[in-house]
């Protein structure tokens, strides 16, 4: 009894010294994952730093810590060229955005990016009978496209940087349709002009 | 005496209630997913018997036949669609008291070459696609282009559409048979021909 007496002011003390030593409150580094960072221009903002996380990084930290109860909010200041990215943890579904340092042992943002993706079609003329099927590839299935249509949209959207080609799978009973602008390499805006023009068969 | 009597009658009643529900005599469930099933002709078994066919991209499967507590259950491909190869997963084990709905089936199509032959090309920058599928046709060190083509596989009953991205230098080439469905075998008539 009487050397718990001493021993748990004493204790206190020692812990409040220890606390004083390294500033009075813990300080929080603020890291996170990054993952499917393809091109330059990632900028991430917090905490009045901004920090440019180059292509291909896996992991950063921004320059400052924060301390116990601080706020942090990161923000993109800047995309990725080509790419969107979020902050939501792609395993756990978890926005790791924001939250209060200590709240948790440590503080990790975790930023994925993809690629951006556009669709692409184009205009139908002259089609007056059912059958047509075009096909991007061997990338999705085939897209049926019905007699009297003016346009077309294939479902399956395109990333940046990889090569489209379209052709007629099936001709439409009694036509032949044929694809002007067939094949390009995917840009960062859709492809509108995949046009499919149709004349009847001699 | 009595109680011989009354229970081989309860055994009896047993066996025949057992006999009218096809013998398994169980309340649980078995059963699981299933992943990549783009054709009919997968039939399932559990232990041996109780045949099950499951239909085309189905996402999951049930036996009809209820299984017992503390039974065991092993079940098995006993045959996979034409052209693709099923793998059961988590699929051997012994009921507790729960409904078994964690087996995984996972079908994979087979996948086969699309290529052809390549006439008349004298010159570099012929880029051949299948849409995201990229092949740069490229001469070898003694400056001879090559007479034949190979695209990346095709699973069987996928379409494909070979086309010309980037014509070659003062060249123009088509590719002739380049749009089809992919079947059970390899392809290799397509036709690029340059003038």
């Amino acid at each position: 009894m009487i050397f718990s007496h001493y021993l748990r002011p004493a204790a206190i003390l020692a812990l409040a010294l220890s606390l004083a030593a390294c500033g009075g409150k813990a300080s929080f580094p603020i890291n996170g994952t990054a993952a499917g960072v393809i091109y330059d221009g990632l900028v991430l903002s917090t905490n009045g730093m901004d920090l440019s996380i180059p292509a291909k990084a896996t992991s950063f930290s921004f320059p400052n810590s924060i301390s116990y109860g601080e706020v942090y909010n990161v923000t993109f200041k800047t995309l990725p060229a080509h790419q969107n990215c979020t902050l939501i943890d792609q395993t756990t579904g978890v926005d790791t955005a924001s939250d209060t340092a200590g709240r948790r042992a440590a503080i990790n943002v975790s930023v994925t990016c993809s690629l951006n993706t556009a669709t692409i079609g184009g205009t139908v003329a002259g089609l007056t009978a059912d059958g047509l099927t075009l096909t991007n590839g061997s990338l999705g299935g085939p897209v049926t496209i019905a007699s009297g249509a003016t346009s077309y949209t294939f479902p399956n959207q395109v990333a940046y940087g990889v090569s489209y080609g379209v052709t007629v799978l099936t001709q439409p009973t009694g036509l032949t349709c044929t694809v002007t602008n067939p094949t390009g390499v995917m840009g960062d805006a859709k492809v509108e002009n995949i046009n499919v023009n149709c004349v009847a068969n001699p | 005496m009595k109680s011989l009597f009354l229970r081989s009658g309860a055994v009896l009643a047993c066996a025949l209630t057992l006999a009218s529900c096809g013998g398994s005599g169980g309340n649980l469930v078995l059963g699981g997913s299933v992943i990549g099933l783009t054709r009919d002709g997968l039939v399932l078994q559990n232990n041996g018997a109780n045949d099950l066919t499951v239909a085309a991209n189905s996402t999951s499967f049930v036996f009809p036949t209820l299984i017992g507590n503390d039974a065991g259950f092993n079940v098995t491909i006993k045959s996979s669609p034409p052209s693709a190869v099923c793998t059961a997963f988590n699929n051997v084990g012994k009921t507790g008291n729960f409904d078994v709905t964690t087996v995984v089936i996972q079908c994979v199509t087979n996948t086969y070459n699309l290529g052809g032959t390549i006439s008349g090309l004298r010159s570099s920058g012929l880029v051949l696609i299948n849409g995201p599928d990229r092949v740069e046709i490229k001469a070898d060190a003694n400056n001879n282009f090559p007479t034949t083509f190979t695209m990346a596989k095709v699973a069987d009953g996928s379409p494909y559409g070979v086309a010309v991205l980037t014509q070659p230098a003062n060249q123009t080439c088509t590719v002739n048979g380049g749009t089809g469905t992919m079947g059970s075998a390899d392809i290799k008539t397509l036709q690029v021909v340059c003038n």
